[in-house]
Parts: structure tokens; sequence; C-alpha cells
């Protein structure tokens, strides 16, 4: 009898606990419902922190639940949220599959199909409310994110500069070589592709080995996914052009061109072929996926590469917190001869924007969603989220200037210490520049005076012998005003073409071709005759169709910001 | 109960006509078999409605009711436009067809072998190590691969150099000619063992007397196993293959999704992946449905055929 009690119990139960899950889909879920509750809560004198949901297509860290700075975070706006990356697929397959599903997280990265698929709320008639977001961003940089129904859906969150730049740091693009290579060769001037293989060759061949007896790797490609840009775009920086990504700008005829198929790229796909065969190139960086490339920078065989720095940051705290003697790395501004001017690095914010954070319509609490971001950009939350917590993660002397201790920098590059106790939002709005009190900057790795102390020795050494103080002033030094050069980056632009326009369907096209045919080229025994195949198959994509698109918008942005066409008349 | 025992009628079945009788006579039949058509119903034919989305141009934001409708063109895209559909059928078709012949091949051979074991503990070890990479993930089957197969210090490379068969080592996974068999031949390491188990079962089935008989008439090993193990085993083997011929199309989505890379995607791309690529990731989900609807109406040709051919030749045949 006692069992039969129990068993009708805990069935009812099991039903009721079902019930109830459908019932919060349907009606009030996620952050309503814990918002309603929270009228209780209070009056018991605990605040109810409402739990928002994020899902960012970058590969990503995630936090751990007890986050203590998030937690930090959260009781002081009432607020929280769950942030998640991708895993495994790429980042198309995984935003189609939340499409697919029509159920998504609080946040999400803007994406043309998001758009398209109606799956995102517009903010423009909130913004007024929210005074940290309206200002984040002047009127004009609004109106170049309006959609075509002259709504915004999108806050995007870097390249704000607060007050002036800071940077330290080349966060983008460049060539970069640890500071041993450098180091063995006494540090000597390397500008053209040519002498940077030269050295690396030179290097390889007195030092093939770790100190662990592994083999040294000395130029690794990354041709993983989209993140192939690594292999493709070098060659408008070798030709001295900033990254505009998919084509080539002209600033005084504001033309478009195509990189891809202008001598120098052929003279740097030689050049790869030629050291391909000489084995300086990894042999296996055609079939390596991105975790596997993290993997082989954090362990310190790697010379020499193209990346944007933001995209190993992780894999160089970990050679850091190893302490792998020589192996951090310094950018060097590559050209295809040497002395020419070159513009891997630019500052300066963009006139016209594309894209950022986005709330989707399965937030049932939009206000929430946008308080919650607000209350992120408030100056006190800032500098929780870029330097952490006063007296843990830094000190503050008497002018009110931040700096470190050594161990606070350690756990700063510290992986699990990051997971456990940091939470820079970092897909939220974040200022660059300058903090917002004025005094310090953004963030620690921009701070000058805590920028220097904070290098690793090695790198001290090897900035200091080039008359540099910052990695950036290792590169020429490029600003680039949005209202001069409105179109600038174009990138922004391609990420919002979809296959339904020729275009875009030529591009998807340019890219498949380039991302089968470029490794071929790379490793091809007959270079030339490899490399007329790739053009021949690169005509068929019909690239003028996505170039002729390109070209229009850049006309469009210049129209927007200078208010005047500069079409040619025909 | 009272009436059902007043009224005994019987009631030809076998005519094949169903009357209200018939089904009121098993009524308690039809009420078991009710939730599994539901279930068949509800998972396996409401989904195919989805199908229309094969005829519109779907958008998510609008829905079925207002997308608009434009007839054959995604199946004019896919054939006509665009010559990266037909080679993606080409590689499906290439590696199902490698993956059946060798699946098959493998698993009746390792059989075979097993059943000529007379020790049983050694038979019971083979056979149980045998199934074990079965119930391993292709993720984790793939990384093993590329360990394997790596070009730094892989295992394979390493043999081969030092057999002199290579000069130096070379990366197994860029070289088109290769890719299909290396999808092959992971797949007959993973499964042999799990697809013989049936012909294992098979064989056990087999009266012990027609090896005794023959034993007395002279025959061998090699002969037993020809004139009674294979034969015994034959029906078996056909009604695998007539199932398995359905599925020549699903050649593999994870394996080919994870090994693949720029210099094989020529090779690499099935109709599964390709479905990803263009349904979900460029949100085409037309385009998707069209490609999945050609799949699906191969498949069901290919079994009509090998259906048919089955009876024609007087073996056993699913229906």
């Amino acid at each position: 009898m006692k069992k039969q009690i129990f068993a009708v119990l805990s069935s009812a139960a099991i039903i009721s606990s079902l019930l109830a899950g459908c019932g919060g889909n349907s009606s009030q879920s996620g952050a309503s419902s814990s918002a309603s509750s929270s009228a209780s809560a209070s009056s018991e004198g605990s605040k109810q922190i409402k739990e928002f949901t994020a899902f960012f297509d970058r590969q990503g860290s995630e936090l751990n639940q007890d986050n203590e700075i998030q937690q930090i975070i959260a009781e002081k706006i009432g607020a929280k949220c769950k942030e998640t990356w991708l895993t495994g697929q790429t980042a198309e397959e995984a935003v189609g599959m939340y499409i697919a599903s029509g159920e998504y997280p609080d946040f999400m990265n803007w994406t043309p199909q998001l758009q398209e698929a109606g799956a995102l709320v517009a903010i423009d008639e909130y913004l007024d409310k929210y005074p940290n977001i309206k200002n984040f961003w002047s009127e004009s940089q609004w109106n170049s994110l309006r959609q075509a129904d002259g709504h915004i859906y999108s806050i995007p969150q870097f390249g704000k500069i607060n007050i002036k730049a800071m940077d330290t740091q080349q966060n983008g693009e460049a060539f970069w070589i640890q500071t041993r290579v450098l180091k063995w060769a006494n540090y000597p001037k390397v500008e053209s592709l040519d002498q940077l293989f030269d050295l690396l060759e030179k290097y390889y061949a007195a030092n093939p080995t770790m100190p662990d007896g592994s083999s040294v790797i000395p130029f690794e490609i990354l041709a993983y996914d989209w993140y192939y840009f690594c292999l493709e775009n070098p060659p408008q920086f070798l030709d001295g052009y900033p990254n505009n990504g998919r084509c080539i700008v002209d600033p005084k005829t504001y033309l478009v061109s195509d990189y891809n198929i202008t001598p120098t790229a052929k003279r740097y796909f030689k050049k790869l072929n030629e050291e391909y065969k000489k084995g300086i190139i990894d042999p296996e960086f055609m079939t390596m996926n991105h975790d596997q490339f993290l993997e082989k920078i954090a362990s310190g065989r790697v010379l020499c590469m193209v990346e944007q720095h933001w995209d190993f940051a992780t894999a160089e705290d970990s050679i850091k917190s190893q302490k792998l003697e020589g192996c951090t790395y310094v950018p060097l501004g590559i050209t295809i001869e040497p002395g020419m001017k070159e513009m891997y690095y630019v500052s300066g914010e963009s006139a016209t924007l594309s894209g950022g954070l986005s709330i989707t319509k399965s937030c049932k609490d939009v206000e929430g969603a946008l308080k919650f971001v607000n209350d992120l950009l408030d100056p006190e939350i800032v500098t929780l989220r870029s330097w952490g917590v006063e007296g843990k993660d830094y000190l503050v002397d008497e002018n009110g200037l931040f700096y470190r201790t050594d161990e606070m920098r350690e756990n700063a590059v510290n992986a699990d210490y990051k997971a456990s106790h940091l939470c820079s939002y970092s897909y939220f709005p974040n200022y660059g520049g300058m903090n917002p009190d004025g005094k310090n900057a953004a963030t620690p790795d921009t701070q000058p005076s805590e920028f220097f102390n904070g290098l690793r020795p090695e790198v001290q050494e090897c900035l200091t012998a080039y008359g540099a103080k910052t990695y950036v002033e290792m590169l020429d030094n490029n600003v680039i005003d949005g209202k001069d050069q409105p179109w600038y980056p174009m990138w922004s632009f391609v990420g919002t073409m979809t296959s339904e326009t020729p275009g875009g369907l030529a591009w998807t096209k340019m890219e498949e071709t380039k991302k089968q045919y470029l490794p071929q080229v790379v490793v091809a025994n007959d270079f030339e005759k490899e490399w007329s195949t790739y053009l021949e198959a690169y005509k068929k994509c019909k690239p003028e169709d996505f170039f002729a698109e390109v070209q229009e918008a850049v006309y469009n942005r210049i129209k927007l910001v200078w208010g005047k066409d500069v079409r040619p008349k025909s | 109960m009272e009436a059902k025992k007043t009224k005994k009628q019987s009631i030809n079945i076998a005519s094949g006509a169903i009357t209200w009788k018939a089904i009121k006579k098993q009524k308690e039949l039809v009420l078991l078999s009710i939730p599994f058509v539901a279930y068949v119903l509800l998972f396996c034919y409401v989904p195919l409605l989805g199908w229309i989305m094969a005829f519109q141009n779907y958008k998510p934001g609008l829905g079925f009711l207002h997308s608009k409708f434009i007839g054959l063109d995604k199946f004019k895209f896919l054939f006509v436009d665009n010559p990266d559909f037909l080679r993606v059928i080409r590689n499906t078709l290439a590696m199902g067809v490698i993956n059946l012949v060798l699946s098959f091949a493998f698993a009746i051979a390792f059989a075979l072998i097993l059943n000529e074991v007379v020790h049983k503990a050694p038979k019971k070890f083979v056979q149980t190590v045998s199934y074990l990479p079965h119930f391993l993930s292709m993720i984790i089957v793939c990384g093993i691969l590329q360990d394997v197969l790596s070009i730094d210090h892989g295992i394979v490379n390493e043999i081969l150099v030092k057999l002199h068969v290579l000069k130096e080592p070379i990366n197994f996974l860029t070289y088109k000619s290769l890719f299909w068999w290396i999808v092959g031949f992971t797949n007959v390491w993973k499964e042999t063992g799990w697809n013989s188990i049936i012909y294992i079962a098979a064989i056990t089935a087999i009266n012990p007397d027609l090896y005794d008989s023959a034993a007395i008439d002279g025959a061998g090993r090699f002969r037993k196993m020809w004139h009674i193990t294979l034969p015994g085993i034959k029906p078996t083997i056909f009604i695998l293959l007539l199932i398995n011929i359905g599925n020549v199309l699903n050649a593999g989505f994870e394996i080919q999704y994870l090994l693949t890379n720029g210099m094989v995607q020529s090779v690499s791309q099935t109709i599964d992946i390709y479905v990803l690529k263009f349904g979900i990731s460029q949100c085409d989900y037309s385009l998707g449905t069209a490609a999945g609807i050609f799949k699906s109406v191969v498949s069901i040709i290919l079994i009509f055929l090998a259906n048919s051919a089955a009876k024609a030749a007087g073996e056993e045949r699913l229906f």
C-alpha cells in the first residue's frame, strides 16, 4: 500500500513538473518569471538577480558558474548573463541551427541571416531611455546601422575610442615573429617578405628543435574555416593597403580593386610555395583546425605566422604562463619590397558601422536586457570588467593611476583564474582608449606605465632594440578618420551580404574556390600550372558581380556621411 | 464480452477485404496498434509537410504561409546552374558503394574466420575486442585517425618510411585519391566486429549435421565454408544487402565533415554536408530541402530496384 501511494505521488510530481515546464515556455519564462517573483524576494531584503543568456558565434572560453566578478556585477546591477560560444561547429552552422529551431538566447551577435529570419528586436525606439548605450555611438553612426526597414537592430561592441586612442598592442593583423628569432639575429631590420623568410630559414637551420626535442615550425598558416584570411588576405597588406578585408579601395578615386589577382598576390603565393618546398611551412597547415592551431602556438614551436592578435591571444597567454623563453610574439609590418609604407596598424573610429550585439525576439524582457547593457557601461562596472577588483587585480597609486604587481599580471593570463574570477563580458559594448575616469587606460594592456612593466623581459629587450615602447610602435602609425574614409572598413559591409544577390553568391563561390585552391597553390609541385588553374576557377565565380556590389556600397557609405554622390557621371 | 461470445462469426480475413466486422472482431489489436501508427504518422509523415519548402523561396521570418512559391527553381539550381551538386552526388554514391562493399566483405569474412576458431575463450575475446570500436563516437575515431595518419610522427608514416615504401612522410588527408578509401577503411575498422554479429548468429543456426556429413564426404575446411556456411547465411546476406542498398546515399556525414579540408573538399562533400552547408549555414532552407528530397527519392528507387532484382533471382526479399 505504502509503495503504491509513493508511486502515485512521485508520478504526480513528475507530471506536474513537466506541465510546469510547458507552461513556462508558453506564458512566462526566464527573465520575466524571475522578475515577477522579485517583488516578493526583495521584500525579504535580498535582491532577485535577472539571468540573461547570450550566444556569440566566436571561439571563447566559458566562465565558471560561480565566477566572482560576474557575481559582484550581478549584485550591483541586478542582472547577469550566461555567455556561450562556438563549440565544434562553424559560426554559420551554429546560427543556422538557432534559426531552424526558432528559439534563441536573449543576446546574439548580429548576422544578416538572423535579420532576415526576423529573429531580432528593433532597439532604436528604446535608445533614448538608455543614455549609456545612446551616447556610446554618435547620431550618424547609429544612422549607418539602420536596416532596410529603417530600424536599428544592433549595438556594435568594438571600435569605440573613449577620449583618445591608447593602443599599445596591435590587435589586428601582422606578421608575428617570436622574439628569440630576432634576438638570435641581433635584431635586424626586417621589412620585406624575402628578408623575413631569409631570416626564418637561417634561424631554423641553426635551431631546428625546441629544448624538449620537439621540432620547430618556422612558419604557420591558419587555413581553417573563416580564419583562412591568414592565408588569403596578406596581399593587400604587402602592397601597403589597410585592412578593408575583401578588397582594396583607392582613397583618391574611391575605386574598388581585387587584391587576389595582383602581381603581389602571385609573388606572395609563389614565395609560400618555394618555402613550403624547403620545409619552412608546416606541412599540416591545410588539415589543421582552429584548436590544433592554437595548440601549436601554445607549444611555442611556431616561429612566425600571419594572424590577427585577438585570435591567438589566449595561446600567447599560455606561452606566458608556461614561461617559454623567447616564444612570445612581436608584430612585423612586412611589405613586398623593403622600404614601403605599410598600414597594418590603423586607429580611428569608423564613421559607418555594422553588426554588433543584438537582442532576439526570444528575449522576454527587452527593456531589462537593454538596462543590463546600459548598466555594463556604467563607469564602475566598466572598470570591474576591464581591470577587475581593486586591491585584488590592481592597485591605485596616489595620482589615481592603476597599476599591478607581478602576481596580478600572472593571474591575468592564467586560464583558471580567468574562468573563476575575471568577467569581461567581452562581446558586450566595450570602451577602447581611456577608462571613463579619464585618467586610466581602458584596459591594463593599454595603460602606458603598466604596459611596459607588464611585458616579459625578452619583449622589453626586443622592443627597446627597435626603439619602440609598445607593440604598435613596431609598425607604422596610421590614422584613418571615419569622416575622411567613410567606407573603411569594407569587410563590415561584406559581412552583411547574403547569397540572395548575385554579388553575394559570387562571394560565396569565391570563398569556396579560394579555400580549395590556395592551399593547393602553396603545396603545388608546378606553381605556374596550379596558379593558372586557380585563376581560371576564380574567374568562373564571377568576381566582377561581387566587386560591383562592393563599389556600390562604397558610394553609398560616402553619400551617407558626406551627403554627396561621388559616382562617376556616365 | 457477452456480445462477442454470442456472435461467434467466422470472418474470412484472408480474402483481403477490410470490413467493419473484421475491424470489430480485432478491435483489441487495432487499439494496440494505434500508438505505433500515430508514432509513424507524427514523426515520419507529418514532417514531410516541410517538403513544401523546396518549392518556395522559404524565409523563416515569413513562414510557410507567406513565403513565395517558385516552382522547381531550386531543383533547377541544383542540377542545371550548379555543377557542384552533381559532384556531390558522385562523391556520395562512390563512398556509399565503397562502404557497402567493404563492410559486407569484411564482416562476412570476419564471421567465417571467427567461426573456424575452435577454442571458446580466444573466440569470445576476439569478438568482444572487435565490437569495441563501434561504441566510440566518430569524433574520437577521427581524432585517432588524424594522429595515426599524421605527417608529424604518425604511425602509418613511420612504418611506411621504415619499410622504404615512402621516401618521406606524406600528409595522407590532402590526397584526393586516398580520401574515399580512408573513409571506407575507417568504417571497416569501426564496424566490422559489430556487423559480423548477425552473421555469426546466422552461422550458429546452421544444422551441425551438415558439417558432419560433409566431413564424411571428405570436405575440408574451405569446402565446408563454401558449400555449407555461405549458403546457410545467404538469406541473411541478401536481406541485409537489400536494407543497406537503401542506405547507400547515407554514405555518412560525420567522418567526411570531420576529416575534410580545403584540398579534398571536392571529393569529400556528401549530400548531407551539402544540405548542412546550404540549408543551415547559408539559411537557404529551400535548397537544402530540395537536395534532401532528391536523396529520399533516389533511395526509394534503389530499394525498389534491389528488391525486384532479388525477386527475379528468387532470393529473399523485403516486400
